[in-house]
């Protein structure tokens, strides 16, 4: 059709049609409306897709709810959600473990069952400061029973101040303190507690105190389990990588412990991890259904090969070594140990109990059992009664030997005395012939003077005659000597 | 230029564009496996993993205050009801609707085998538990917990293959350690009971905790029943679940010549253990509050105080004094210094297949 008016363009174009070849390109030319329009209809548009998009994929798939809605700030929303907070769903597979997991994100519970533990905490936590793993990874769980210190409050301080650390990578995950109380009977310090009667019914709560803090705080969603015990003095910080490295269901290292020097400097401390011997389970099968075999006792003669006599310090430290029964004070397993039933038995488990029945009955339900004979962490040394009594004794002996030589000296340096000085003693003599009458006063205070000092100071009454000779006699002892 | 292009082109052809875009946004976003569950189940694990320097606070827990008493509702105790699940029944969902227990004290706890049976169970399983969470508040349990087992169930879990004897070992290991995966995950801190009720348990009395509990003892048994249809067509009752027994000199006898891993089964005649069953000790119209002190229990529904489990009792999947599952239980509890306790006259049915 032609166009009515020649000057009003049909395309949209402003200037008229007429000027085709007429355009000068000096000439300043703003944007044509429409296009601007357009533009801006073009965005209307896109936007109103994308919120229809959005809408329909938050109707149709609620599961973009949980991604779209958080990354839109808009999580408050889904705080509602009785699906998310009351329903939890897992996949076991996902909890397997492997030889890598920091990598991988696996959560380790690390679990520390406590009694009457005050004293140990401060060097305890220095440990936990240092672990390599990381942190967040970590969930803590305490169990403490029986205690009558100030256990509990000391461990909650620590723990305050350890999640609100200024690091970043010092705050640990989900930390759960637990109180239970077992009615324990026996006391414990060291005399009574590695006595031989009172082992078999200590290990059994023991192993209940365990059983109680792994069944509340063991979740679906943790891959592996980590047993501590408080009194662990000296452990490289990178144990749990470590002991993971090695991708064995359960894993324990050596114990060790230090020794003052006149004990040798070093002693096998957990004599728990050890392999099964022909010797012991003959034993075994003549014993009473409830008796528990321990280990490290003359009643019970097991000729086991023990983790903690094999050590060599020199030796490798990834050395394994297949084991059957298993020490506590650090293990690491896998969840799904725990998870198909293996449990520290608070019976007598195939005549064992606690961890040494845990290492046998995992072993039991075919999970590989290894110890590291050369890979050693090093157990708090606290002097037994015996060790006391004898570093008594030998205290006494200085002292007395101390005193022989003293008295050794004195009367060398009193002969010294009477042959070189023979002049001078006649002097004396003179002199104190000559004041005689003077004399016999001055004793007379004198002797008032020692009764008082005696009566004061009976506490002083071991170093006092010591003390007395040595500020009487040392110049003279001095000189007698050179 | 952009604008030009887009104005020119067919509306048909950004229709097109769009709908190719949504499926983009779906092929990237969703998750491997196209069940519902799965993606709630990546949602979940998500939400469970933590960022360095997230301070979260001490949880400080009293056990010494969770008891187990008679009355369980009016003290608040929090139970546990635990299934492992193969196949999904709506008559068992039924059932465990109609308990009258308070809701907000039961929490509930699936495991479920990873194969075809089990992913129609969990999909079928979560339908439901979807349908009471969202629901009105004062009908929702405190919490569920639906967890994939982690190793693969041996046998086929049809009637006839499952109760073949020379399957029985391999299966009743691989249900234990079910059992125990679901009941040391679940447990949690203030627990003070758990049921245990097996998927195919489709009737039971209402009140079937608050009964249960009532007897307060360690562990205990009701008698588990089936119904069936004579071949006349009445319906009758008969005896289901042989796990419950009182020991015999006789099967004493056999398990001490047996090797160590040989586990003794109830029910099959190439093993004739003259036990007494449970099963077999009901009297019509007796007391169903008779209680009977037993040697072995079966797991169709038991109850048990936690502080039974968390002392240690598990299930063993492994031959423990030639007994096996919910028997190694009764007697791992036995020697823990718990006595199980059964009611014959107090009935819970199992599905006839």
């Amino acid at each position: 059709m032609f166009p009515r008016h020649s000057h009003a363009p049909s395309n949209g174009h402003a200037y008229g049609s007429s000027n085709t070849f007429s355009i000068s390109p000096h000439r300043f030319q703003p944007r044509t409306r429409p296009a601007l329009r357009w533009r801006r209809q073009l965005f209307v548009k896109i936007g109103v897709i994308a919120l229809f998009s959005s809408i329909i994929l938050l109707l149709i798939f609620p599961s973009f709810r949980d991604i779209l809605l958080p990354s839109l700030g808009l999580g408050f929303i889904l705080r509602d959600d009785p699906l998310l907070n009351t329903v939890k769903h897992y996949d076991l597979s996902d909890t397997q473990g492997t030889a890598r997991g920091w990598e991988r994100g696996e959560r380790i519970l690390f679990c520390v069952p406590l009694r009457d533990a005050e004293v140990h905490l401060p060097m305890f936590f220095g440990h936990m400061r240092n672990f390599t793993y990381p942190h967040h990874l970590i969930d803590l769980a305490f169990l403490v029973s029986d205690s009558k210190d100030q256990t509990l409050a000391k461990l909650k301080e620590n723990l305050e101040a350890l999640q609100n650390d200024p690091d970043d990578k010092i705050p640990f995950g989900e930390i759960s303190l637990i109180e239970k109380d077992f009615g324990q009977k026996v006391k414990q310090d060291v005399e009574n507690r590695h006595g031989f009667a009172a082992q078999a019914s200590r290990r059994k709560t023991m192993a209940q105190a365990r059983n109680w803090l792994l069944s509340a705080a063991l979740r679906p969603y943790h891959t592996w389990v980590y047993w501590r015990d408080i009194d662990v003095e000296t452990a490289p910080a990178t144990i749990l990588e470590d002991l993971m490295r090695h991708n064995k269901d359960v894993i324990v290292p050596n114990v060790w412990r230090p020794l003052p020097d006149w004990l040798g400097g070093e002693q096998p401390y957990d004599l728990n991890s050890w392999q099964e011997s022909e010797t012991a389970l003959a034993l075994a099968d003549t014993l009473d259904e409830d008796a528990v075999i321990v280990e490290g006792y003359a009643e019970y003669a097991t000729w086991r090969p023990h983790l903690a006599y094999l050590r060599d310090p020199y030796g490798d430290p990834d050395v394994e070594m297949e084991i059957d029964g298993v020490g506590g004070v650090s293990i690491l397993a896998k969840a799904k140990v725990f998870r198909a039933g293996v449990h520290f038995p608070a019976f007598s488990f195939e005549k064992h109990a606690e961890t040494e029945g845990f290492g046998k009955m995992a072993k039991r339900m075919r999970f590989s059992v290894v110890g590291l004979p050369h890979y050693t962490i090093w157990h708090l040394y606290e002097p037994s009664a015996d060790d006391l009594k004898h570093m008594e004794r030998m205290e006494e002996e200085r002292k007395s030997k101390e005193a022989a030589e003293k008295a050794e000296k004195e009367r060398q340096a009193k002969l010294m005395e009477n042959y070189d000085d023979p002049k001078a003693q006649w002097e004396k003599d003179k002199q104190q012939i000559e004041n005689a009458a003077l004399e016999a006063k001055k004793a007379e205070e004198n002797k008032d003077k020692n009764l008082v000092g005696g009566a004061a100071g009976p506490h002083a009454h071991a170093g006092e005659g010591e003390a007395q000779g040595k500020s009487g006699n040392q110049p003279a002892k001095v000189g007698g000597n050179v | 230029m952009a604008a030009r292009s887009l104005r020119r082109s067919n509306p048909i052809t950004l229709l097109l564009a769009l709908v190719l875009f949504l499926g983009f946004l779906v092929f990237l976003l969703s998750p491997s496996t196209p069940s519902s569950s799965s993606s709630v189940l990546s949602s979940t694990s998500k939400a469970v993993k933590t960022k360095p320097g997230l301070r979260k606070p001490i949880k400080h827990f009293q056990l010494n205050h969770v008891k187990t008493t008679s009355d369980p509702a009016s003290n608040h105790e929090r139970v546990l009801i635990l299934t492992p699940l193969a196949r999904f029944y709506p008559e068992y969902w039924a059932n465990l609707l109609k308990l009258t227990f308070p809701r907000e004290l039961v929490e509930l706890g699936f495991i479920v085998p990873k194969t075809r049976e089990g992913n129609a169970a969990l999909a079928k399983l979560e339908a439901a538990v979807k349908k009471v969470q969202t629901g009105p508040k004062k009908n929702r349990f405190h919490g569920v917990t639906i967890m994939r087992q982690d190793f693969d169930t041996p046998t086929p879990q049809n009637e006839k293959d499952r109760h073949a004897l020379a399957a029985q070992k391999l299966r009743r290991a691989a249900m234990a350690r079910a059992r125990n995966s679901l009941l040391f995950t679940t447990i949690g801190m203030e627990t003070s009971w758990v049921l245990w009720l097996d998927a195919d348990i489709i009737e039971t009395p209402p009140t079937l905790i608050q009964d249960l509990a009532s007897h307060d003892k360690a562990v205990i048994v009701p008698n588990c029943f089936q119904r069936y249809a004579d071949t006349d067509g009445t319906k009758k009752i008969r005896p289901y679940d042989f796990n419950s027994w009182h020991d015999s000199p006789k099967a004493l006898e056999m398990a001490s010549k047996m090797g160590n891993d040989d586990v003794i089964f109830e029910g099959y005649q190439e093993m004739a253990t003259y036990r007494s069953l449970m099963a077999y000790e009901r009297t019509e119209g007796g007391d169903v509050r008779l209680e009977t002190p037993l040697e072995g229990v079966g797991g169709t529904a038991l109850m048990v105080k936690a502080e039974v489990h968390r002392d240690g009792a598990m299930f063993p999947p492994f031959s423990f004094y030639h007994l096996i599952e919910t028997e190694g239980f009764a007697k791992m509890a036995r020697r823990l210094g718990y006595q199980p306790y059964g009611l014959p006259n107090y009935l819970v049915y199992h599905y006839n297949e």
